[in-house]
C-alpha cells in the first residue's frame, strides 16, 4: 500500500464526512442526499480521471462533487440556494454542475443522467483527446428502461463511457431483492458484451484500482465499462426519509464505513497514526467551516438573473 | 446569370427543402451530428434526408435503435458538450418516450447550471393523421409550448421548412421542428438563396377584414380553403399561419384581432388546453375580451379508418362553419 | 394522327410531379414499351413507357419542369412528317404503361 495515493482518498473521504454533518446541523440544510458511508465510491473513481473526462453523477451528488475537486465552499453556496455555487444558486444539489472543472454535474432524475453521458461520450469520442465519460447512479436506477437502452447503444459504438452502479441495496426503502431480478448488477452489462466488475465500494483502493482500469481502457478505445460498488448507506435515503432498518442492521453496516476501513488498513500496516489521523479530520473540519463562512457570505439565489438563463 | 436568375425561386418538394438545410447547415458547421431512425442509406421516412449520408458520412448521420429516449438523449447530451445536434423522430408519437431527456435535461440546462451548459438541439417529429391510426397520428404540440425553455415552431410550407429548420439549427438551445405527413406532398417556392425564417414570427396567408382566422402546419391549407368558400359568401377572413408556436408572434396576432374584433382558430390536434386556448388566451390578455372558436380534433384517438378519420379530423366546412356560427353570434350580441 | 403524352395516373395521394429525365430527344421514334421519360413525386420515381409506337415530336415540359397529373408533357405522332398543330387542346392520349419505385 502506498500512502502517497491512499492519503488524499483518505482526506478526500474525511472532507466529505464533515461537510455533510456540517450541512445537517444547519437549520436551513434543505432538502438533501447524503453520501456518508458511500464516499469511497466517487472517490475512488475521482482518482483515476484526469481533466479531460467528465462525471455525470445523481441526485446523490455532493461527494461526487467535491471528490471531483470543486471548492468547498462554492459546493455549500451551491446546496443552499446562494449565488456563490457554480449554478449560481439555481441547481442545488440536484443538478449541480461544473463543466469546466470535468464535473458534468448531477441529474436529479433516477435514471435520467445515463443516455446524456452516452452523448457526452460521445462528443469526447469525437474530439480525439482521449477524454472518459464516467456516470454514477444508484440500484434504483438498475430497473429502469434507460439503462439498458445507455448500454446497448455505448457498446455499438464502443463509447469512451464507464457506467459506476453505487449499489446501497436500497431505493428509498426498497431492498435490491424486491426491485432487481439480478443480484448481481454488474452482470446487467454482459448481454451486450461490455465488460462488467463488482468490487467492495468500502474499499476505497479495490474501487480506484477497477475503476482506473476501465477508464483507462475507455480512453485507449475498449469502449465502455460498467462498475458496481457495493456500498453501506449509513444515512436515511434523504433527509425527508425515515430509516427502515434495524440498529443491528445499522452497527454492521457501520464496521463497512469506507473511512474507517482505510484508516484501520493504514494504521495497521504502520502509515498512519491515531495523531495523523486526528490532524486530518481537524484539517477537514477547519475546510468546512471555512466553506460554510462563504457560503453564508454569499447572496442568495437572484430571480433577475436567474429568469435570464431559462433560455 | 443575371441578379434575376440567381434570386429567382426553385421549387421544391417539401422534403427536399429539409434536405437542402440540412445540407446547407451541415456544411456551415461541422459539428452538427444527426440522429435517427432510417436516417442513413434509407434517406428518411420521407426520403427528407436524402443524399446527406452520402455526403456527410456515417459519423454524421447516424441511424440509431428503436429507442426514443436514448435517442433524444444521446442528441442532447452531444449537444450540451457543443456538438449541435438534431434527432429526427418519425413520429410525433412517439417523442413521449424522448420527453424525459428533451423537458427535464434539455429545456433545464441552461437555467440549471447557470448558463454553464446550453444545448443547441433541435428534434424534428411529424405530426399528424394519414392513416395510420390511433398511436401515430397525434398532434401534441400544444404540450410543450408551455415548456420554459423550449422552442416550437410547425412550418406549413418549403420554404418555411427550409428556412425555420435553418433557424432552429442556429438557436443556442432546444427546438422541436414539426413537420407533418400531410405536408409531404406539397410542392412549393424556395428562395434559391440562403432564406432563414425567423423563430417566433407568423406570416399572414390571406388579408382579410371581418375575422382572424390562425392555424398552423396541415391546417393551414384547410383554413385557406374555408376562407375560399367564405369569401363567396361575402365574409373576408384573414388567415394567419403560426409558424412558431413558441414563443408566439403575439403583436401579429393581436394587431389582426384587434381589427376583426373576431377570432377562429384551427388545430388538428386536441381543442382542450391546445394551441388555440393558449392563442385566444394570450390575445384576450393583449387586446381585452374577444369573440373566439376554436376548431380542432373531435375529443377521441384518430383510427385508421378513412371515414372514422376524416370524421375526426377538422375540415374546410367546419372551419367555416365555426366562422359564421362566431359572426352570427357576434352579430346577436351586438344588436 | 398527333397524340398528347400527360403526366399519368391516378398515383396515390399526389398532386404534382417534377419531371426528372427524357429518354429521347424530338425525332426519336419510341416502340412498345420503351421508358419515355422519368417523373419525380414527393416519394417515388414513375417510369413511364409507350403503350404504343410513336415519334416524339416536341417536348412541352422538360425536365426541372413541373406538371400537376393529367398535365402536357409532349407531343407525339405516328408519322415523323405530320403538322404539328398550334394548340394541345382536343388532342387524343398516347397510351403508356407506368411504373412506381
Amino acid at each position: 500500500m502506498d500512502l502517497d495515493q491512499a492519503a488524499p482518498l483518505l482526506r478526500s473521504m474525511l472532507l466529505i464526512r464533515a461537510f455533510e454533518a456540517a450541512l445537517m446541523r444547519r437549520p436551513d440544510h434543505g432538502f438533501q442526499l447524503l453520501s456518508q458511508g458511500e464516499e469511497g465510491v466517487a472517490v475512488g473513481v475521482c482518482a483515476g480521471l484526469t481533466e479531460h473526462d467528465q462525471l455525470l453523477c445523481s441526485g446523490r451528488s455532493i461527494a461526487p462533487a467535491l471528490a471531483r475537486g470543486l471548492a468547498p465552499g462554492s459546493v455549500m453556496a451551491e446546496l443552499l440556494g446562494r449565488s456563490g455555487g457554480p449554478c449560481r444558486g439555481q441547481g442545488g444539489r440536484g443538478h449541480i454542475a461544473d463543466p469546466a472543472a470535468g464535473f458534468f454535474g448531477a441529474h436529479a432524475v433516477v435514471a435520467g443522467n445515463l443516455t446524456i453521458a452516452a452523448g457526452v461520450a460521445l462528443a469526447l469520442q469525437s474530439e480525439g483527446r482521449g477524454g472518459v465519460a464516467v456516470c454514477l447512479f444508484g440500484d434504483g436506477a438498475c430497473g429502469a428502461g434507460a439503462l439498458h437502452e445507455t448500454l446497448n447503444i455505448a457498446a455499438l459504438w464502443k463509447l469512451p463511457l464507464v457506467l459506476v452502479c453505487d449499489n446501497n441495496g436500497l431505493a428509498i426503502s426498497t431492498p435490491r431483492t424486491a426491485a432487481l431480478a439480478p443480484a448481481a448488477l454488474a452482470d446487467l452489462a454482459a448481454p451486450f458484451g461490455v465488460p462488467g466488475a463488482a468490487v467492495d465500494g468500502s474499499d476505497v483502493l479495490a474501487v480506484a484500482a477497477q475503476a482506473r482500469l476501465f477508464v483507462e481502457a475507455a480512453r485507449a478505445g475498449a469502449g465502455p465499462a460498467f462498475l458496481e460498488c457495493r456500498s453501506p448507506r449509513l444515512a436515511t435515503h434523504s433527509s425527508s426519509t425515515r430509516e427502515t432498518r434495524s440498529k443491528t442492521e445499522m452497527e454492521a453496516l457501520r464496521q463497512r464505513c469506507p473511512i474507517a476501513v482505510l484508516a484501520a488498513r493504514l494504521e495497521a500496516v504502520g502509515l498512519m497514526t491515531q495523531e495523523d489521523r486526528m490532524r486530518m479530520e481537524g484539517e477537514a473540519a477547519a475546510a468546512v467551516a471555512e466553506a460554510e463562512a462563504f457560503a453564508e457570505a454569499s447572496p442568495p439565489a437572484d430571480i433577475e438573473e436567474a429568469l435570464r438563463h431559462v433560455g | 446569370m443575371s441578379d434575376e436568375a440567381a434570386s429567382a425561386p426553385v421549387k421544391l418538394f417539401f422534403r427536399e427543402a429539409i434536405a437542402r438545410a440540412l445540407a446547407e447547415e451541415m456544411a456551415r458547421d461541422e459539428h452538427i451530428r444527426l440522429f435517427g431512425q432510417d436516417i442513413g442509406a434509407f434517406g428518411g421516412a420521407y426520403k427528407e434526408f436524402l443524399g446527406l449520408f452520402e455526403r456527410f458520412g456515417p459519423a454524421r448521420v447516424r441511424d440509431m435503435p428503436v429507442a426514443e429516449a436514448s435517442m433524444v438523449g444521446v442528441a442532447v447530451g452531444a449537444a450540451a458538450m457543443g456538438c449541435r445536434s438534431l434527432v429526427s423522430i418519425t413520429y410525433m408519437d412517439f417523442l413521449m418516450l424522448g420527453l424525459d431527456p428533451l423537458v427535464n435535461y434539455a429545456a433545464k440546462a441552461r437555467f440549471k447550471t447557470a448558463g454553464q451548459i446550453t444545448v443547441p438541439v433541435v428534434v424534428k417529429a411529424t405530426l399528424g393523421a394519414k392513416g395510420q391510426g390511433v398511436a401515430h397520428s397525434q398532434c401534441l404540440e400544444s404540450w410543450l409550448m408551455g415548456v420554459p425553455g423550449l422552442r416550437v415552431v410547425a412550418p406549413s410550407t418549403p420554404a418555411d421548412a427550409y428556412g425555420l429548420l435553418k433557424s432552429a439549427l442556429r438557436e443556442p438551445g432546444p427546438v422541436v421542428f414539426l413537420d407533418h405527413k400531410r405536408l409531404f406532398p406539397i410542392a412549393g417556392d424556395v428562395p434559391s438563396g440562403e432564406g432563414l425564417v425567423p423563430i417566433g414570427s407568423a406570416a399572414v396567408r390571406r388579408s382579410g377584414a371581418d375575422v382572424t382566422v390562425t392555424a398552423h402546419a396541415a391546417m393551414v391549407r384547410v383554413a385557406l380553403d374555408a376562407a375560399e368558400q367564405l369569401a363567396a359568401e361575402g365574409v373576408s377572413c384573414e388567415v394567419i399561419d403560426l409558424r412558431t408556436l413558441a414563443p408566439l408572434d403575439v403583436p401579429t396576432l393581436a394587431a389582426s384581432a384587434a381589427r376583426t374584433c373576431a377570432l377562429v382558430t384551427v388545430e388538428e390536434g386536441q381543442v382542450a388546453c391546445g394551441v388555440g386556448a393558449e392563442v385566444a388566451a394570450r390575445l384576450a390578455e393583449t387586446i381585452g375580451p374577444l369573440p373566439v372558436a376554436r376548431v380542432g380534433a373531435l375529443p377521441a384517438p384518430v383510427s385508421s379508418s378513412a371515414s372514422l378519420e376524416r370524421a375526426v379530423l377538422p375540415d374546410a366546412a367546419r372551419v367555416a362553419g365555426a366562422v359564421r356560427r362566431l359572426l352570427r353570434q357576434r352579430g346577436l350580441e351586438r344588436a | 394522327m398527333i397524340y398528347i403524352l400527360t403526366v399519368p395516373g391516378p398515383i396515390e395521394d399526389v398532386e404534382e410531379v417534377r419531371v426528372l429525365e427524357w429518354h429521347g430527344e424530338p425525332g426519336r421514334r419510341f416502340e412498345i414499351g420503351e421508358l419515355l421519360v422519368e417523373l419525380e413525386t414527393h416519394k417515388a420515381l414513375v417510369e413511364v413507357r409507350t403503350g404504343q409506337p410513336g415519334m416524339l415530336r416536341r417536348i412541352l415540359s422538360k425536365a426541372g419542369d413541373w406538371q400537376a397529373l393529367g398535365g402536357a408533357l409532349a407531343v407525339f405522332s405516328d408519322g415523323p412528317d405530320e403538322a404539328l398543330p398550334d394548340s394541345a387542346d382536343g388532342l387524343a392520349s398516347i397510351a403508356v404503361d407506368f411504373e412506381i419505385s
